[in-house]
Parts: structure tokens; sequence; C-alpha cells
């Protein structure tokens, strides 16, 4: 009787899963019969490890944008949707990831992942399966042109960190004297090789250390940086690490101005700071309350994230639209993962994040503006004339 | 010469932290009688728990370093009893590996229940350094670094009083010896282990207490490189010896820090590991000058 009994729930489960399997086979994936046309996008985000903020920020963006898309009854028929995995901030996930979507026929596009390191491992895996991967932050300079497949929406390192070096601390804050701590990574090294050139070029004496990413203890390092006796300290990192190096600065007493060049206007980073007000950073967008769209978009965000945005949850609703767009743009045509490379290709188009109009290799550039915080807020210290002036 | 003064006491408090860890983590290998995995999760869960105290009465240190030790205590006992109890007879990579997976099973749970993002631990001890002149050298100490350093050795002395003083202690350091012999003396082997396996997690917790306070942050994945330093410091200790533990993580903390001063930050596992092989090769025993000094 027993026997029995465990016979027909196990029937019954495999009866459910049959069902389950073959009810997934028409509702997922890329549909041109007429039924439930759907394109489904995999997501490569950090959702937890270091860079967990933005990954979570990228995910809630993508939401948010598909949400509104299908509420609106979609593209040319087409809805959206998209699976998204969990890369750690670590690129061999990534590239394990990557292939994943890119050996699933149903997945049109892959949008992420956060870190340039992450995205130039996934370039050979893309370049060979033909699947566009967007990124909304990766910055490298040479990350887009690595493959037609990839392109990236955050500007480039090459304009960002000369920008730091002239504007902010030539002549924002007259510095002369530099300390640079920065992450070993191709992200980092990116972002130091491109700022010294700018530097040398200005005449600024610059001190740099480097650590390994996950590193927590920098007590030897500023030890060693305040040796030297720099007029600013600046950080090129864009995880937990930033703020545990101004705080770990803090707190030997060693009473110097902030700069950072990666993490944006984070409310994390104000939340995770002893003394934020100190700080300053590069950044290509801020939030302007005054925006109506802009300040209804970051609310929502809020409510739905329990954090502030920055402009990566904010790039990731843009790519979600840039893809929408290349769909619109095919029309009645065959919806491909070759036919949205090329409309993305030539596409010009206008996010809540700005112009987003892709140079040739497949990124874009953008400008800069000097923020800072006041008694716990982000605020705007200089605009985007700031370079005319 | 002050940059060297200075970059030693960031060695000695770094190194006061990894003492603790290295002792309680010597404790759970001397009287349980297998290495473990699951340490730095056991930490994390310690720095969570007071970090949950801070956040709902204020930055109450010693109610912290209760709460951190309590809750570090507490998976102590569910690690015994998933991974050691059962597995007394068995041979030892079966608890091993029960420890790499409750590890895993800890760190993923944690970051479903606390969130995957780092959370700021701020304020807890006034940020004021102390400037000391030693014959024209100029040497800041944080007040920080002093606490920590002054807790660990208040923790250590308790620990060395509590096993030569009490019942429990001796108990615990009779198992850590010859767990037949103390079974032969009347001796609940099984229930002094998992009281041991406990404590040496409950110190542990405390590290974890500490490293959050002393790097302003906790997250659900910061056990990880931090077990690693502990089972390094205990294997310089031979393992079982807390004294000796103690010492090899003041001198991981110190050669590490003292490492990047002459070099780059990038190369602080290098000397930390590198330290111990090169002892290991010289000493296989670690630092313990005779076989059998335990807890």
């Amino acid at each position: 009787m027993r026997r029995n009994r465990l016979w027909a729930l196990t029937m019954c489960g495999v009866a459910a899963f049959s069902l389950v399997a073959c009810s997934g086979g028409t509702g997922a994936g890329t549909a041109g019969d007429g039924g439930n046309k759907v394109i489904k996008l995999g997501g490569l985000a950090p959702l937890t490890g270091n860079y967990a903020e933005y990954g979570k920020g990228f995910q809630i963006g993508w939401d948010m944008a598909i949400e509104e898309i299908n509420g609106a009854g979609g593209v040319n028929g087409y809805t959206f949707e998209i699976e998204v995995k969990d890369t750690q901030g670590d690129a061999v996930v990534s590239s394990n990831m990557a292939t994943n979507f890119a050996e699933d026929e149903d997945v049109m596009a892959i949008l992420g992942d956060f870190t340039s390191g992450a995205c130039k491992a996934n370039a050979e895996i893309v370049d060979r399966y033909g699947i566009v991967q967007l990124s909304p932050s990766a910055s490298a300079p040479d990350y887009a042109s690595m493959s037609k497949y990839c392109f990236s929406i955050m500007g480039r390192q090459d304009s960002e960190a000369p920008y730091l070096a002239r504007y902010i601390l030539d002549k924002y804050l007259g510095a002369k004297k530099i300390a640079v701590i920065r992450v070993d990574s191709d992200w980092g090294l990116s972002c130091y090789d491109n700022f010294i050139q700018e530097a040398d070029a200005l005449g600024l004496d610059v001190t740099v250390e480097k650590y390994a990413s996950g590193e927590k203890d920098f007590s030897s390092l500023i030890t060693k940086m305040r040796s030297i006796d720099p007029d600013v300290l600046v950080v090129m990192d864009q995880g937990d690490s930033v703020a545990a190096i101004f705080n770990q600065a803090d707190a030997a007493g060693w009473d110097i101005q902030h700069v950072a060049l990666g993490p944006g206007t984070s409310e994390q980073l104000i939340n995770q700071l002893t003394d934020p007000d100190n700080l300053i950073v590069t950044s290509p967008f801020f939030f302007d309350e005054n925006d109506e769209v802009l300040a209804s978009w970051a609310k929502t965000f809020e409510e739905r994230a329990g954090f502030a945005p920055t402009i990566h949850p904010a790039e990731a609703y843009d790519t979600v639209y840039l893809i929408a767009n290349a769909v619109e743009r095919i029309g009645d045509g065959e919806i491909t993962r070759e036919a949205i490379q090329q409309q993305l290709d030539q596409s010009e188009n206008t996010g809540i994040t700005g112009e987003l109009n892709f140079t040739e290799d497949g990124d874009i550039i953008r400008n800069y503006m000097i923020c800072g915080v006041q008694n716990g807020e982000w605020v705007v210290l200089e605009g985007f004339d700031y370079v005319n002036e | 010469m002050e940059y060297f003064l200075n970059q030693l006491v960031n060695g000695l408090c770094q190194g006061a932290i990894y003492a603790l860890m290295a002792i309680g983590y010597s404790v759970i290998v001397g009287v349980v009688g297998m290495v473990t995995f699951t340490y730095g999760e056991i930490m994390m869960i310690g720095a969570f728990s007071a970090y949950y105290i801070f956040q709902a009465l204020g930055n109450n240190l010693p109610l912290a370093i209760l709460a951190a030790f309590a809750g570090a205590f507490l998976i102590g006992v569910i690690v015994y009893k998933l991974c050691y109890e059962k597995f007394f007879n068995a041979p030892r990579h079966i608890s091993l590996l029960c420890t790499i997976g409750i590890s895993m099973l800890i760190k993923n749970l944690a970051q479903i229940v606390f969130g995957p993002e780092t959370k700021p631990v701020l304020d807890v001890i006034e940020n004021r350094t102390f400037t000391v002149m030693l014959g024209g050298i100029r040497l800041d100490i944080k007040l920080l670094q002093i606490v920590v350093i002054v807790l660990v050795i208040v923790l250590a002395g308790t620990l060395t009083l509590f096993f030569n003083k009490t019942k429990w202690g001796i108990a615990l350091r009779a198992v850590s010896q010859n767990k037949d012999a103390a079974y032969l003396m009347g001796i609940n082997v099984k229930r002094t282990a998992l009281i041991g396996n406990c404590i040496g997690s409950g110190l542990g917790g405390i590290a974890g207490i500490l490293l959050s306070i002393y790097y302003y942050s906790v997250s659900a994945t910061m056990g990880g490189a931090y077990s690693m330093k502990a089972f390094a410091a205990s294997v310089l200790g031979g393992l079982v010896d807390i004294r000796f533990s103690a010492l090899g993580g003041l001198c991981i903390g110190i050669i590490e820090n003292l490492g990047i001063a002459v070099s780059a930050a990038t190369f602080r596992d290098v000397f930390a590991f590198g330290f111990l092989i090169l002892v290991l090769l010289i000493r296989p025993q670690g630092f313990v000058s005779k076989k059998g000094v335990r807890v």
C-alpha cells in the first residue's frame, strides 16, 4: 500500500514536471509563430560580492524598463523578458554565464556585465556565437572594439580619467602632489594609464600604489602615502574598497581631500563613509530633482531598491530601450541576433542618461561634471560647462 | 625609521586580530581533533550579530561582543552537530568535506538573509589618534588600534585562566591531549568537544566583530580570506597550541605590513604565506617546541 502511494506520488511529480517543461517550450524565447511573441534577454550582473549594489541596480533598472515596455503593449507585437544571472563580479563566472546565454537560442541579446574586465573576457564568446553584449557600465577604451557585437554606453576611461586630472585635480582643486591608490585590475590599469598621461602633461607629481581586488586592510598603504605628504588622495575603484580606503585614512587622523574615480554618485558610498562631505567624484550624469521625469524615475527606483540610484541602473534601464528600439527598427523582418546587432550598430538614441550615439567601435563618448557631497547629499559642484570656463 | 615604526604598529594591530582568530581556530582543532573550513563564516555570523545589536541599541560595544560570541557559539553547535558528532569514528575527510559544504551553505544563506551588499559599521569607537614621540620619532597610534589590542590581550588572558583554573578548562585540555585517556578519566568527551568547538567559534565571532569595527564594514562574504589567515597562523602554532598560534597570528600581521612597506600591497599574501612556508620548511612542527603541548 505504502509502495503504491509512493509510486503514485512519483508519477504525479513526473506528470507535473512534464507539463511545466512543455509549457516552457512555447512561452519562452522568441516565438515567431504569432502566438506568445517574447524576446528573451540575458542579463549579467554582480548580484553578490563587492559590486552587489550595482548588480542589484542593474536588475531593477532592467525590470523597470521591461515592465514599462510590456505595459505599453510591447514593440511590434513582441514583449520582453530577461533572465538575470549573478556573475559575482568575477570574469570567469561571467564568461561561463555568457556562454550559457549564447548557447541558449532563445536569448536574443546579452545585457551587462558590470566590470570592463568581465565584459572583455566575454568579448570572444559573444563574437563566436554572434550575439550582442551591451554593457551599461564597461568603460575600458579597448572593450567595444574587441568585437562588432560588443557595445557599451558608459563612456570611456580615455575621457573620464583625463577629465579627473585636468579639471578636478589641476583646475578645481589646484593640487600639485597626488597620491593615487588603485585596484589592480584591467579597469584600474586602464584608468591609471589614461590618467597619468594627462597628469604628466599637466606636470602633476603623482605617486601610485595598487592593491588586489577584495583587499580589506589599507593601513599600510595609507601610512606609505601619508609619508609623501600629498595634496589629494585619489582612489580608483568602484566597489566597497573606496569607502574602506577613505575611512581608514580618516581613522589614521589624515586630513586630506578625497577624490574617487569609478563609484559615481553612489548612495551606498555615502552611507559607508565616516566623512562623506570630504569626497569629490567625476560623473557623466546627475539626478536633477527639478527634472520631473528623472525625479519620478529615481523615486520609483528607490522604492524598489531601497537605495538611491547612481548612473549605473539608469544606464541599465537605457540598454533595454536600446534593444527595444532596435527591434522596432527591424519592423516586420525576422528578429535575429544579427538583425539586432545591425540595428544597434546604426542607432542614434536618447535615453534618460542623455544622448546614446554609438561610435564606430560601439561605445559612446560622454561629458563629465564634478560632483561632491554636502551634508550627506550628492550635489553638482561644477556642471558640464566647466570645461569651457 | 618613523615610517617603519608606524607600519609596525599597523602590523601589531592586524596581527592581534589574526592572533584572536588563530586562538579560536586552535581551540576548535585541538578539542575536536579536526580541521574546519567553517571558521570564516563563523566570524561573519559573529560580525552580523554585533551589527544588528549596533542597529537596534546603538554602538554598545560590550553588548555587541556578547552578541557576537553568542551568535557564533550557536553556529558552533550547529556545525558540531552536522559535521563532527556523527563522524568521530569515520575517516577524517568526511568531516572535512562536511565543513566545506556547511561553509558554502552558511555563506549563501547569509547573502539571502542579510543581503549581498556591504553594510557600514561606523563610529563604534571614537576616531582619535594619539601621537607618541620616541626620541624624536613620531608614532601615530589610533584609539581603535589600542582598543583592539587591549581586547585581544584581555580575551587571551581570560581564555588562559579558563583553561588552567576551571574544571571545564581542564576537561577541555584533557580531551585535546588524549581523547581516550580523558574518556577513561570519566570526562564526557563528546559534550566537552561540543563545548570546545563552541568556545572556539565564539572567539571567532569576537574576531569577526573586531574585523568589522577595524574595517568599518560587514558583509556576508567577509570570512573567506580571513579564515585562511586563521588557518595559517594556527599551523604556525602547531595547529593546537593557542599561545604559539597567537604568536603565529601576530607574526603574520607584522610580516604582511612590513612587507607592504618595502614593496606593494598586492604582495600581502605572498609575504604571509611565504613566511608560513619558510617556517614550515625549517620547523615542520611550527613554533611549538615539543610535541603534545596543547590548548
